[in-house]
């Protein structure tokens, strides 16, 4: 064999030589991937978003109520109308794209665990500004769980709080504040879906990284790894900080609601998966047609069933768990883990197996902490 | 292939080069791995190899295994240097404070094995939870007393031997702890981590280390770093890193100093030399993008590794059994055999069987025969030669060495 002696300069020729040639980017197979943006568009996120916005149009009317009137059963109906947009919010947070990405959507709507001790400095000094990133966790469904849910193990102190002779108009208005601030971004996000967004959405639908499929499906798996198996099961677990952390459960001043919550996000980004129509029974193309259009076998198994059977396998281990995750954390973690790890053994198929049968690439990595 | 060793450094970045190439050239591929004589790996004349937080965690280790013999110590404090979080006072030394590495946060971490089995995880984490916290709780407090069957306490080897202190089951805690290390974290994290080709070939690491790609701020791509990561859980600790061998058993109390006392088994000789050699063409194959020879390199790493720990795991069973069989049993020095056994037992579970997503003896399995081990009502002080032997036979069956081989 001839030995090579290039100078630098050639080296550097050449690596730059090569690395044009493998520019991946052009459409690999004959899939629809147009309807499928438009099943997805139009009969799961619009209609989610819709559904949302109504449930949020009535938290707010219930916050305006009990600001109005402030007694027990107006903040027992505040709580009911916190509940259901908190549930709705469920079925679309996961749709971090155009708006919703641009104005960080999420992190302003629902982060948690809150700073409590910031929410009520920032009560009683009257002087925030929940646009910077640094009040996120003052701000959304956390925080209105906390004022409604975490000032007090009574209602009756509760109440007392938002009626106090010197502080509790101050508490009225952060409460409002919070409201408006989340009703205002929401609004946001779904004018633009019923505007210009959507056709720009559906029309994207090439397969670069940008392509509206490659982006949304990295959201997807990005979400179902944060924000599922992470933020509403892992952290609490303590599966990253080798200690159980019972407080960063999401809900966690309402007690009895995270694992609701939970299931509620697991069903959602299944039915994503299979192009379930929202609301409805009814389904059309999706991610799981596709890995049937081109016919994805892995270990002779089709793998839209294997995901799918996966995403059953985390709800029946995850049937067993308390209502209140905190409570389960805290009395048996071992369940915890074991729903995660059902979790986990998803992302293995979403993140690789299906990424590659429908060629996306992944643009986000975990940080492994070396 | 050939495989040129004692080439200048220079001579690999042109290999390199060609490799990137040669798949899309249409004459046939040249496949040409230039392999230093030690680990020295160089881009534009500076070093690409990098494992200070391996190096950070073995010293941590050392520093925990040594206290755990300190009677004075406390859960608190011991708790705090295994699950060392950056900028506590946990240990005497100022860089080990300021790191932001823990030994705990990497126990039982692999990729391979335990990124969908945090049950398991957990689990693991917490029996080095327990022996920490039944050391202090009931070894420590009987420091003075004379062990006996069912009491925890203090018995010394014969002939004014060491003192060994011993739970009420005769078993070592600080063993079990430092040995069970071992597989859990050195053995775990190079094994099942970093020679990984889910780790190897993350995300854009193929497509970068092909490109020359290095990591942001630093001179190596991701991949060579992944596999120097894998280095350092053995030679982190070593005198001179880059030839690790000349002190090899020397450096550490984990996994480095059981490849030199396997490797002075002359039924074993020349292991030392298979794993580092697999190390270092392994890491050249990287600069060559001949991932092929990488992954067989990560397969002969695997199987040597895991039969360092069988090989251990059988000797200690082999000493304790002769010991028993003395006329006068030096229980001191018995226990302290098995209790390394023990810890070599634990370690079994975090193996690697070449070719497959499996250890040689799985966590049931393992569980299975620790209990044989210490399932008597006293533990160490009822178990029998015969058992012994029994638990011996069982480990050297999966493996290609005899009892008596391990045993001598």
């Amino acid at each position: 064999m001839k030995k090579f002696l290039f100078s630098v300069f050639t080296i550097a020729l050449l690596a730059t030589g090569c690395s044009s040639g493998d520019d991946a980017g052009e459409v690999t197979d004959s899939f629809n991937r147009k309807a499928m943006l438009e099943n997805i568009a139009d009969n799961i996120i619009i209609p989610g978003y819709e559904n949302f916005k109504n449930d949020l149009t009535a938290l707010k009317t219930a916050t305006s109520e009990f600001v109005a009137v402030t007694n027990e059963v107006n903040l027992i109906s505040l709580r009911e109308a916190w509940s259901t947009a908190h549930i709705s919010w469920q079925a679309v947070s996961v749709f971090e794209i155009g708006k919703a990405e641009s104005i960080s959507f999420r992190n302003f709507m629902n982060v948690y665990p809150v700073n409590a001790a910031n929410i009520e400095t920032n009560i009683t000094s009257g002087s925030y500004d929940l646009a910077t990133i640094s009040q996120q966790d003052e701000q959304g469904f956390g925080a209105l769980d906390y004022l409604i849910n975490g000032v007090s193990d009574s209602d009756a102190v509760i109440v007392g709080v938002y009626t106090d002779a010197t502080n509790g108009a101050k508490y009225k208005t952060y409460l409002t504040d919070l409201i408006n601030r989340m009703d205002d971004l929401t609004t946001q996000v779904v004018d633009d879906w019923k505007g210009t967004y959507r056709n720009n959405f559906v029309d994207n639908s090439g397969s670069s990284a940008t392509s509206s499929l490659d982006k949304l499906v990295n959201d997807f798996i990005f979400h179902y790894e944060k924000h599922l198996r992470a933020g509403k099961i892992g952290i609490p677990a303590g599966v990253f900080s080798g200690t159980p952390l019972d407080t960063k459960v999401e809900a966690f001043y309402k007690k009895d609601l995270s694992k609701t919550l939970f299931n509620a996000n697991l069903d959602a980004l299944q039915d994503f998966f299979n192009g379930k129509h929202f609301g409805k029974t009814t389904s059309g193309e999706s991610l799981s047609t596709y890995l049937k259009f081109l016919n994805t076998i892995k270990g002779g198994e089709d793998l839209s069933t294997l995901i799918n059977n996966q995403f059953s396998k985390a709800r029946s281990t995850a049937s067993a768990l308390n209502a209140d995750l905190s409570a389960q954390v805290r009395s048996n973690n071992d369940l915890m883990l074991n729903t995660y790890d059902e979790l986990q053994k998803n992302v293995v198929l979403l993140k690789v197996d299906m990424l590659q049968a429908i060629s996306v690439k992944v643009d986000f990595v975990d940080a492994d902490g070396d | 292939m050939k495989i040129n060793s004692l080439v200048k450094i220079a001579c690999i970045s042109t290999a390199f080069v060609l490799g990137a190439c040669s798949s899309d050239d249409d004459a046939t591929p040249i496949i040409s791995i230039d392999e230093p004589t030690t680990y020295v790996f160089e881009r534009n004349g500076e070093s690409t190899v990098s494992f200070g937080g391996q190096t950070t965690r073995i010293a941590m280790a050392e520093i925990i295994i040594d206290q755990l013999k300190k009677e004075m110590q406390t859960e608190a404090a011991l708790d705090a240097m295994f699950d060392h979080q950056e900028g506590n006072a946990d240990f005497d030394d100022a860089d080990l404070n300021a790191s932001s590495k823990s030994v705990r946060s990497k126990t039982a971490a692999s990729k391979d094995y335990f990124s969908d089995n945090a049950t398991d995880a957990s689990a693991i984490k917490g029996d080095f939870d327990g022996w920490i916290k039944s050391q202090v709780d009931n070894v420590f407090p009987n420091w003075e007393v004379s062990a006996a069957a069912g009491t925890a306490g203090v018995i010394q080897e014969a002939g004014g031997g060491s003192n060994r202190y011993v739970n009420a089951k005769g078993l070592e805690l600080n063993q079990a702890f430092a040995k069970g290390l071992i597989g859990a974290l050195m053995a775990d994290q190079a094994l099942n981590n970093y020679l990984s080709t889910d780790v190897l070939d993350e995300a854009e690491n193929v497509a970068n280390n092909n490109n020359g790609t290095v990591e942001e701020g630093k001179n190596y791509t991701k991949m060579e770093h992944k596999w120097d990561e894998a280095y350092g859980y053995l030679y982190g600790a070593a005198t001179d890193k880059a030839n690790p061998n000349a002190t090899i058993g020397g450096d550490d109390s984990f996994l480095n100093k059981y490849i030199g006392r396997v490797e002075g088994d002359t039924d074993f000789a020349g292991i030392a030399k298979e794993i580092f050699d697999a190390f270092k063409l392994g890491r050249a194959a990287i600069v060559a993008k001949q991932y092929t020879i990488r992954d067989q390199q990560a397969a002969i790493i695997r199987e040597k590794i895991s039969e360092v720990i069988a090989v251990r795991a059988v000797y200690y069973l082999q000493q304790g059994k002769n010991g028993l069989e003395e006329n006068t049993v030096d229980h001191a020095s018995v226990f302290h055999d098995l209790s390394e056994g023990y810890g070599f037992i634990y370690s079994l579970q975090f193996t690697r069987k070449p070719g497959t997503n499996a250890p040689y003896f799985t966590k049931t399995e393992v569980e299975g025969l620790i209990n044989q081990l210490m399932g008597g009502t006293n533990g160490l002080w009822d178990v029998t030669p015969a058992t012994l032997q029994a638990i011996s036979d069982t480990i050297a069956s999966e493996f290609s060495f005899t009892v008596a081989q391990a045993g001598s």
